[in-house]
């Protein structure tokens, strides 16, 4: 099986990098290729037991912060209070080490006001500003818990999928770009969102159909009934009209926002559906070469939606419009193909995944020495900016220690940070 | 809603996309808001001796810089004094304050500038330049603040001298370390 090829390094780490996933893990593959169960791992690799994270970074942020109860970052009264980097903390633990950190960027905003004129810009801050539509989702595998027996597999696998997209009216876009607030103008903000979640008994094959273990093709292949605990979605548009004046004038501002949810809730008809995934993978010497695709054909029929449409013009109103609705939702389909090349104890290799978010590209090797393993890799982040990793570990028994150093940058500089995780892996 | 804090909260949503280190920079076109009221004209009479006349004060309602410091206030502006008749002197005062009645006490006094001499029927064209006094920078730290222009005259003939300041643009450039929250 393709192995930790490491671009992020350790495989910790690989959680931590932008656009990154943890693919090179041993077993990471089988999530989207169900072949993968059958191949054997080469290279004399194991799949470790668990894996758990090593906190260094908890260290520096505590020594950068020792008094936390007097710290001006936490405290509201305080000019240092900054509730967007409490969040940002919050959301990214700083478990790992900042080796190098990109200069601070300096950006400063220019707001011009007039009675009748309004213009912003942005400057360099202007890449931030989403030009198409923007969000984040995917569809999570949470558990798979199950049985084998000669390659048949029975499983239960717990679901849930999000989408969230948010794209700005053309004359909010303007807005923002630099072009002046317009007289009788609507700017509006559009937006859509679903959250699904469930389980989904299985039944898959998994094996090698022809060859030995030198040279042999494997197949996998599942069938998914899904079933839909509850979800949720909504779709709409809010934004505001500007009068004759943009500012003192006699004409208000006119808010409106318009929007339609629907939900399936606990107590409601449970969805259901039925999807399959499918792979393959040939192995020929030391190569080896994969390709999945999942969640194909999932599309899920909730029996018994409510929707209500909801609209603001002055004051807020929403109307019931329809009840034990038969609606659909659709999961989206993930491919994934990888090439791996292993001659004794080096490996190298490439990933490509598609999981409805746009493509990422992942390649790196590992060297193993014995215990010893050194590893490097580079990809692409999701501003296109080609970032690198290398890493190490050392093998002690059921124990194994490692360590991965990765390169990423933010979103108003070109130069690249520097940050190192670590992580023991049992056996 | 009134239409400035919707400009306000899409023009925060704005300064806070552009994070890092840097300023936001207000530049507040005041005389948009009061030209043509009336409020732009500053007219004079002035016996021999000295004496002031001012607008009233004018409210203008400004981006609420919360907890941010205000590194700086300058203002920009250029002004007519429409002499019609006598000679002296004529200067402008700019006070700031946080309500109407405080652009009346001496401590609001932000800007001063120095008089010009004006003779006859003539108009001399001034401007309004410089840094607000320090003291004042706070008040841009609410919502809200109060200005009045005050023209001071001074007469040193023995007939009257009239006339009246126009306003012809001004501009306050305040400029807000990068934190709105």
């Amino acid at each position: 099986m393709l192995v930790a090829l490491v671009v992020t390094g350790a495989s910790v780490a690989g959680a931590q990098v932008p656009g990154s996933t943890t693919f090179f893990q041993p077993g990471t593959l089988a999530r989207y290729n169900p072949a993968y169960r059958s191949v054997p791992l080469r290279g004399g690799r194991q799949m470790p037991s668990i894996t758990i994270p090593l906190p260094l970074g908890l260290v520096q942020f505590f020594s950068d912060h020792p008094h936390l109860q007097d710290d001006p970052m936490f405290n509201p009264d305080s000019s240092g209070f900054n509730p967007v980097e409490i969040l940002n903390l919050v959301l990214n633990l700083p478990v790992n080490i900042d080796l190098k950190k990109a200069p601070t960027p300096t950006n400063d905003v220019y707001i011009g006001i007039g009675k009748d004129s309004l213009q912003v810009n942005l400057g360099a801050a202007k890449a931030l500003v989403p030009q198409d539509a923007f969000g984040f989702g995917g569809v999570s595998r949470v558990s798979d818990i199950g049985w084998s027996v000669k390659g048949v597999r029975i499983s239960v696998m717990g679901w849930v999928q999000e989408d969230v997209k948010i794209t700005l009216g053309d004359t909010l876009l303007a807005f923002f770009n630099g072009q002046p607030a317009q007289n009788n103008t609507r700017y509006a903000v559009f937006g859509n969102g679903l959250a699904a979640a469930g389980f989904a008994p299985t039944i898959g094959y998994n094996g090698r159909i022809a060859g030995d273990s030198a040279h042999g093709l494997y197949v996998g292949a599942a069938v998914h009934y899904y079933v839909g605990l509850a979800y949720g979605s909504t779709n709409g548009n809010g934004g505001f009209t500007t009068g004759d004046t943009l500012f003192g004038g006699t004409t208000p501002v006119k808010f409106d926002a318009a929007g339609l949810a629907q939900y399936s809730t606990l107590g409601h008809t449970f969805g259901h559906g039925v999807g399959a995934d499918i792979g393959f993978v040939y192995v020929s010497g030391p190569v080896e070469i994969g390709f999945g695709i999942n969640d194909i054909g999932a599309t899920i029929t909730w029996p018994d939606t409510r929707q209500d449409s909801a609209f603001y013009r002055d004051s807020a109103y929403s109307q019931p419009v329809g009840r034990s609705v038969k609606t659909t939702t659709k999961l989206p389909i993930t491919y994934a193909g990888d090439m791996a090349v292993t001659i004794n104890s080096t490996t190298f290799g490439f990933v490509v995944l598609d999981a409805g978010q746009g493509t990422t590209v992942r390649l790196g090797g590992e060297q193993r020495f014995g215990p010893f393993a050194l590893r490097g890799g580079l990809g692409r982040d999701q501003r296109k900016l080609v970032q690198y990793g290398g890493g190490a570990g050392v093998r002690m028994g059921p124990v194994s220690l490692d360590v991965g150093v990765w390169t990423h940058s933010n979103a108003l500089s070109d130069e690249r940070e520097v940050t190192m995780g670590t992580s023991l892996s049992i056996y | 809603m009134r239409a400035k804090w919707v400009w306000i909260l899409v023009a925060g949503a704005a300064v806070a996309a552009a994070c890092g280190v840097g300023h936001a920079i207000f530049v507040v076109d005041v005389y948009s808001f009061i030209k043509g009221s009336g409020q732009d004209t500053i007219p004079y009479f002035v016996p021999p001796g000295s004496v002031s006349a001012s607008n009233k004060p004018q409210r203008i309602r400004l981006p609420g810089a919360a907890a941010s410091i205000v590194d700086s206030v300058t203002v920009f502006g250029t002004l007519d004094i429409q002499n019609q008749a006598g000679s002296g002197t004529i200067g402008l005062q700019l006070y700031l304050a946080a309500d109407s009645a405080g652009s009346y006490q001496s401590s609001a006094l932000a800007l001063n500038v120095p008089a010009k001499p004006v003779s006859g029927a003539a108009t001399v064209q001034d401007t309004i330049v410089g840094r607000l006094a320090p003291g004042v920078d706070s008040l841009f730290r609410h919502d809200e603040v109060w200005f009045r222009l005050q023209a001071t005259g001074t007469n040193g003939g023995a007939t009257l001298m009239q006339g009246r300041a126009l306003l012809t643009s001004i501009v306050l450039t305040v400029v807000i370390d990068d934190k709105i929250f």
